[in-house]
């Protein structure tokens, strides 16, 4: 047992984390609003706790909070985020279809402009030497699982809320969701702000995890691989980016025998994925409910 | 700010500005037609790139699969670009068959054909890893010949440079340009294209072969981005197998600047941004990567349906 755990424990950590930001796309996704946002702000939620974590100025408030410091790090990252995601999500959502995957992608790509420009963020190299939340990696399922189970919870009691039945409306028809009175721009500017969220958050607690932090946290191409985690997973159920984490995490240590040819097969399950499990891993198991 | 300083900016922003919108052509192309964004726009980019690069030098690099083999020949640049952009036109028909195709028959969400694309995108910048290994590749200086590298004008007492490079990458572009332009306005075919972007419903009912002209489509959009992705090579170099990623990513930023599915307005969105990166100052030289971004949330805020777009009229 103590063999497996040490082998796979990082593996499942990093299974927990990885949903966390498929998760973050996902609520987006309830109302059928494609952003790519998510990874920018796991990125900016990783910097305000790499740079609090790191910087000297302050040292006396990390040595008086002692662990609490992480939760006000995780506060940090969370009043940060909010008005950046609305001030981001406003004019992209007045427009319907595409224009908020584009303007997302443009916001990650700024970004990482930005940051390799800050002197604060320390440029190409990033921030080193974070400090640890805990002795062990493992133990940081203790940060990742409750925010997990926080996140599904929310998710789950807004699906059956009203607010949640709005989303679904706008992502089914948009039109006939405002002929009924929704207020199209504002909910789905909640749903991408909440997503928003949470990734920031999720990039707060992975700071200490991975204990650097560098532009490369943020990129186009790993806002893709948590677009795949959802739409694999199951875009139309909560456990989606879960499971869709979980296949797609392990994968890569599956096929790690294939070394250089790997990542090509990794495209091809995402091809595949889509064009026979369109409902992907969790629509194989919900009962049809007519689509 | 002089004069010879505002010609020369102006050379660079145009030249460089006319490939962004060749290159984003290959994307309103299918836009306009699928109402889909193609993902794979930027890895078929690289692949014209590092096929022109073979056909012109007969070489792979190093530490690819194909490390140490050589072609029989090696074609004069223009062929090279042809024959880059014709290998290109074809991932474009093949990126059709697999990643669009299948999800365009079951009448799937556009949501799952952007990640199919992406998919694709994956596999072909990979297999281009596997095959022609991940280091720089730079075209020869050779590579036009006996041309010399750049010409120096006087101007007010200061020199312009015009490289042949940018020359190269400007003619090539309005040639293409103006070849696209007239097969769609003056061609049966082209008419027949127009047909389908606007209703394939109708356009099959006429007698339209749609299949056959998505697939054109793609061909077309194909040439275009491996042409795009050479002339970006010859210039910068290949930096590796994901250099086009970033330049399919700039695009995107063209076409929403210019509005969605309109091609004179990729056309003015390329300019644009080309010319807006060079006419940046040079103490912001740092943040030329994000000025196309910037003005792609500039033009979502002021005028969401892009310069020359139309207003898309809702329909239930």
């Amino acid at each position: 047992m103590e063999d497996f755990i040490a082998r796979y424990g990082f593996l499942f950590v990093t299974i927990l984390q990885q949903a966390l930001l498929g998760l973050s796309f996902y609520l987006p996704l309830m109302a059928g609003q494609l952003s790519l946002a998510g990874i920018g702000f796991y990125s900016l939620g990783g910097y305000v706790a790499a740079v609090m974590g790191t910087h000297p100025a302050l040292a006396p408030w990390r040595d008086s909070l002692g662990f609490l410091f992480f939760p006000l790090e995780w506060l940090c990252a969370l009043a940060l985020s909010v008005p950046l995601a609305l001030a981001l999500g406003f004019p992209a959502l007045r427009l319907r279809g595409i224009y908020l995957a584009l303007a997302t992608i443009a916001f990650v790509q700024v970004l990482g402009v930005v940051v390799l420009n800050l002197p604060l963020a320390g440029g190409a190299v990033g921030i080193f030497g974070i400090p640890q939340a805990f002795e062990s990696r493992l133990a940081y399922v203790w940060f990742f699982g409750p925010l997990l189970a926080l996140a599904l919870l929310l998710v789950w009691r807004v699906e059956r809320s009203g607010f949640g039945r709005m989303l679904f409306a706008i992502r089914e028809d948009e039109l006939a969701a405002r002929a009924m009175g929704v207020a199209i721009t504002w909910r789905k500017v909640q749903a991408f702000v909440l997503g928003c969220a949470l990734a920031g958050v999720a990039g707060a607690m992975s700071a200490p995890f991975l204990n650097t932090w560098n532009a490369r946290q943020g990129t186009f191409d790993a806002s893709v691989a948590c677009l795949a985690y959802v739409l694999i997973g199951g875009a139309r159920s909560k456990w989606g980016p879960l499971l869709g984490a979980a296949l797609l995490v392990s994968l890569p240590e599956v096929l790690r025998p294939l070394k250089d040819s790997r990542m090509i097969l990794n495209g091809l399950v995402l091809v595949l994925a889509c064009v026979y499990m369109p409902r992907g891993i969790a629509g194989l198991f919900s009962r049809r409910k007519g689509s | 700010m002089t004069l010879a300083w505002f010609l020369q900016n102006l050379l660079n922003g145009l030249s460089i500005g006319s490939v962004y919108a060749v290159f984003a052509l290959g994307y309103t192309l299918v836009f306009s037609i699928l109402g889909i964004i193609n993902f794979a726009h930027g890895a078929v980019f690289t692949l014209g790139a590092y096929c022109t690069y073979v056909l012109a030098v007969g070489q792979f690099g190093l530490n690819g699969v194909l490390a140490g083999v050589s072609l029989p020949f090696r074609l004069p640049f223009a062929l090279a670009l042809l024959g880059g952009a014709v290998l290109s036109g074809l991932a474009g028909v093949a990126v059709e068959r697999l990643a669009f195709r299948p999800l365009r028959k079951r009448g799937a969400d556009a949501l799952l054909a952007l990640v199919s694309s992406l998919g694709v995108a994956l596999i072909l910048v990979n297999l281009i890893q596997y095959l022609f290994g991940a280091e720089i590749y730079s075209f020869p200086a050779d590579v036009f010949g006996d041309l010399p590298a750049a010409m120096l004008f006087k101007v007010g007492g200061k020199m312009v440079a015009v490289r042949s490079v940018q020359v190269i990458l400007f003619g090539v572009s309005m040639l293409m340009l103006a070849a696209l332009v007239w097969f769609i306005q003056f061609t049966r075919a082209g008419k027949a294209l127009r047909a389908t972007a606007e209703n394939p419903d109708t356009a099959s009912l006429l007698g339209i072969n749609v299949n056959l002209f998505i697939m054109g489509t793609f061909f077309i959009s194909g040439l275009l981005g491996g042409m795009s992705g050479t002339l970006i090579g010859v210039s910068f170099g290949l930096a590796g197998p994901y250099f086009g990623v970033a330049y399919g990513l700039k695009a995107l930023a063209v076409i929403v600047l210019g509005g969605l599915g309109s091609i004179p307005g990729a056309v003015l969105g390329g300019l644009v941004i080309g010319l807006a990166e060079a006419f940046l100052p040079p103490e912001l030289s740092s943040y030329k990567e994000a000025v196309a971004y910037a003005l792609l949330f500039l033009v979502l805020l002021v005028r969401p349906q892009g310069l020359l777009g139309r207003n898309a009229e809702q329909k239930v």
